[in-house]
């Protein structure tokens, strides 16, 4: 016979893999107890409450209420873009009872943007779910010249920075813009509103710019009432909202643009959390309750899982990084 | 006529037990969360949304609108009995409504804001009633050419803000002006004066400022007295003399006029209503020297015009869908969860729901009347408290209140410097309603003075192509010229010694 003996070195590795073992056991049985009864979950809202984010995430947070059986509640953390709350979820600890919202590309330009000095980037997060996908438009007066997005982009061409749209400040609008302008060559005057859509639109109504760069929420009532026409959708399908509005894409200009919103958690989150707490919230987003209330406030929700989104995330960072000498 | 037998359908609607209690919940609701610093009413309405999932259309805007104007009157509550603005929109009732207060006369004060505030709220749901249309239309020329002329008019108005020294309004307007600058630059993105602090971002918060200034300050200088002298005058009585309502018709007219104009226009907050509406009552005075002694006038003038405000500015939400404010958004919202879209078909495709909710305004009006007459009776009593005790309980109130704006220390923080800060301005005869004024027009000016500049792609010509925009300049400049050379006028012929007089 001949008797196994271990050397020092060898008996620490055995400890060592015994712990780990024994803690991957753990937070196996921990995972699968989540989340645990008598718990809460808190969700950090990285905008004012009333906003679109803010309703869209109030009301995904009742339906997780429901499928989770724990109260889960909305702490808003507005400011600075996100950047407020996503600080803290960065640096809070992962134990899947706290998670944030992301917003596409807000998030991605904030880190991305030096002088914004974040403590975080996109390994400080684990993608959890996506939410929301709400496409960009363009929307001119009923009685505009331009009729189709050609029209728009030629008149650009021929007369540069005089036809005035509006933009916002390193956001999906503004993305959207100086992707047309780098395709087509096209230049626009881009007048800054970022105080939500309410002001351009306003000024729009007023013809004091001439188009508005927005959302389809933000016109459906002017687009029913013969006011307003959409010229494009930057998405790869229709828009549900906007009946019988062509994309960009079909137009001849491959562009697709969104403010996309989802939910994060601190970097560290446990694989089975995620996907306990996605599949959840992939439950609620089925519930024809959530669609119908989702669908009334003019938005479309498109589910992703964590890994889909992670991959959402990486390339949304690399066109960024691309356009990014065109924001300034 | 159509009108009317709408607005008839709208009351059968308006005045069901259901809509009435609503109503009634949501005026009360409103009134508290206006009394507690800090919770403002868009925070209030977004709290309340989940619950109103259940309801119907009408109901649950019912309850979110009488929510928001039941706000605005709870904010004058604390301004008056504490020096504390309940809400952004009350700041400027400190001024009067306090002095009033130390007088013996917050029931009086308490009551004609309440008048004032019903009177102000009707006059606007009747202009949106039977001038939705042409009202709309002038909101609509108002792009940022205009608004930038509207701000600088406002700030012009500085100068009637002076006490004794014109050149101290105008070192605080400066100062207030500069506070504005600290955040993200709001076209290009750059933070300014942030020093690293991520909470420095949006710029200082305009609440835990105020409160700060007006409140805390006033708790540090009233701790230098001997306790004995530190009580207020006890109450004589609630009912305003007839003087005080002769008073009082003149400024709740006027606000009604400014307050639901200004609500017209997206983007003006409602605390400009009230803060213009100030100035407007002390620039038409006989006596503008004895406003903050406790004159009437400027209890009832913005009061009137903070709650006409709030009421004006639903008209773009039903006649255009554009919600003029953040609280107007959440609303906006509840319409927009429940399958209707507001703006220009609402009245044809929901005809119902619409006047209802209009007719509830009405109903609203006067339910916030019923209900805050006899209160006043009861909040009043606070003052029994010794103000020991008192001022503790303020003080726990604020930092709650600072605390509660965006769930963080920081603001608590800005309050207590901004208190000792306001002590010391205090001590040295600095006014402090200037640093507020430009507080709040500061970046409403800045945005839209570089919005202008980037629809002429950099020309000032852009400023005298709008007629209204000329018209408003003129008269700012109008309203500088005009102090400035009766300062110097005067300045010429006072012998030495007059200092007081000239300054």
């Amino acid at each position: 016979m001949v008797k196994h003996r271990f050397s020092a070195w060898g008996r620490v590795m055995v400890g060592i893999g015994g712990l780990l073992i024994v803690s991957v056991l753990f937070s196996a049985v921990w995972a699968a107890d989540y989340p645990q009864k008598g718990k809460t979950i808190q969700m950090l809202v990285g905008n004012a409450a009333g906003g679109p984010t803010d309703l869209g995430a109030r009301i995904m947070a009742a339906g997780l209420e429901k499928e989770l059986g724990v109260p889960v509640v909305v702490v808003n953390k507005p400011g600075a873009n996100g950047q407020i709350q996503l600080t803290q979820v960065a640096t809070s600890k992962p134990d899947g009872y706290l998670f944030g919202t992301v917003n596409f590309p807000v998030t991605i330009t904030g880190y991305l943007d030096p002088t914004r000095k974040t403590t975080y980037n996109r390994k400080s997060f684990e993608p959890l779910a996506m939410h929301v996908n709400d496409p960009n438009i363009f929307a001119v007066l009923a009685k505009s010249p331009y009729k189709t997005l050609k029209d728009l982009v030629d008149a650009a061409k021929a007369k540069p920075k005089t036809i005035t749209v509006s933009s916002g400040m390193r956001n999906d609008e503004q993305i959207g813009i100086v992707q047309l302008q780098k395709m087509t060559g096209a230049e626009f005057a881009q007048v800054s509103f970022t105080q939500g859509t309410a002001p351009s639109v306003v000024a729009l109504l007023g013809g004091k710019i001439e188009v508005h760069c927005g959302h389809a929420a933000d016109v459906l009532g002017h687009v029913r009432s013969g006011d307003v026409r959409v010229l494009g959708v930057m998405d790869d399908e229709e828009s549900p909202f906007l009946p019988g509005v062509k994309t960009f894409e079909a137009q001849g200009y491959k562009i697709y643009s969104a403010s996309s919103r989802g939910y994060l958690m601190p970097a560290g989150t446990p694989k089975e959390i995620l996907s306990t707490l996605s599949g959840a919230m992939k439950k609620v987003m089925a519930t024809g309750e959530h669609k119908k209330k989702m669908a009334e406030m003019g938005l479309s929700i498109r589910y992703m899982d964590p890994s889909q989104l992670g991959k959402f995330w990486d390339e949304s960072e690399t066109m960024v990084k691309e356009l990014e000498p065109l924001l300034k | 006529m159509d009108v009317f037998q709408n607005l008839l359908m709208g009351f059968s609607i308006a005045l069901t037990a259901q809509n009435l209690l609503l109503a009634f919940i949501g005026s009360l609701l409103g009134t508290l969360i206006g009394v507690l610093p800090g919770i403002g009413p868009a925070a209030g309405a977004a709290m309340l949304i989940p619950l109103t999932f259940q309801m119907g259309p009408t109901g649950a805007i019912i309850l979110l609108t009488s929510l928001f104007y039941g706000t605005q009157y709870g904010g004058t509550i604390t301004s008056v009995l504490m020096n504390v603005p309940g809400e952004a929109a009350s700041a400027i009732t400190c001024l009067d409504g306090y002095a009033m207060a130390k007088q013996g006369r917050a029931g009086v004060a308490l009551s004609i804001a309440a008048v004032g505030s019903f009177i102000g709220g009707t006059f606007a749901t009747i202009a949106l009633v039977f001038a939705a249309g042409p009202l709309t239309r002038w909101a609509l020329e108002f792009g940022p050419v205009e608004f930038f002329a509207l701000i600088v008019l406002g700030i012009s108005m500085l100068t009637g803000l002076a006490g004794k020294s014109m050149i101290k309004a105008l070192m605080m307007g400066v100062f207030g002006l500069a506070l504005a600058m600290i955040g993200i630059d709001p076209i290009r993105g750059s933070p300014r004066f942030t020093f690293d602090r991520v909470e420095l971002m949006d710029g200082i918060g305009f609440v835990p400022v105020i409160m700060g200034l007006f409140g805390l300050a006033e708790i540090l200088e009233n701790a230098e007295k001997p306790f004995a002298q530190m009580v207020l005058a006890r109450m004589s009585t609630l009912i305003p003399t007839r003087g005080d309502i002769r008073d009082s018709v003149g400024p709740i007219l006027r606000g009604s006029v400014i307050g639901t104009t200004l609500g017209l226009v997206p983007g003006i907050t409602n605390s400009a209503s009230s803060f213009l509406a100030y100035i407007a009552e002390k620039k038409s005075s006989k006596t503008p020297e004895r406003f903050g002694t406790g004159m009437v006038a400027g209890v009832a003038g913005p009061e009137t015009a903070n709650n006409a405000h709030a009421n004006g500015a639903l008209i773009p939400l039903f006649t255009l869908g554009i919600p003029a404010s953040p609280t107007i958004a959440v609303i906006m919202g509840a319409f927009m969860m429940h399958g209707i879209i507001p703006g220009p078909l609402l009245f044809k495709e929901h005809t119902a729901v619409a006047w209802g909710v209009i007719a509830s305004f009405y109903v609203g009006n006067v339910i916030l009347l019923i209900l805050n007459l006899p209160l006043i009776g009861i909040w009043v009593q606070i003052l029994k408290i010794p103000y020991g005790v008192l001022c503790g309980i303020i003080m726990a109130f604020m930092v709650l209140g600072a605390y509660s704006v965006g769930n963080s220390t920081f603001d608590v923080a800005v309050m207590t410097l901004f208190g000792v800060v306001g002590y010391l301005l205090k001590k040295f005869d600095f006014p402090l309603a200037p640093i507020v004024l430009t507080l709040i027009l500061g970046p409403l000016m800045e945005r839209s003075l570089r919005q202008s500049l980037e629809i002429s792609q950099g020309s000032f010509g852009i400023f005298l192509s709008s007629p209204i925009a000329v018209v408003l300049l003129s008269l700012a400049a109008l309203f500088l010229i005009v102090p400035a050379f009766m300062f110097f006028r005067r300045r010429k012929g006072v012998l030495p010694g007059d200092g007081e007089a000239v300054a």
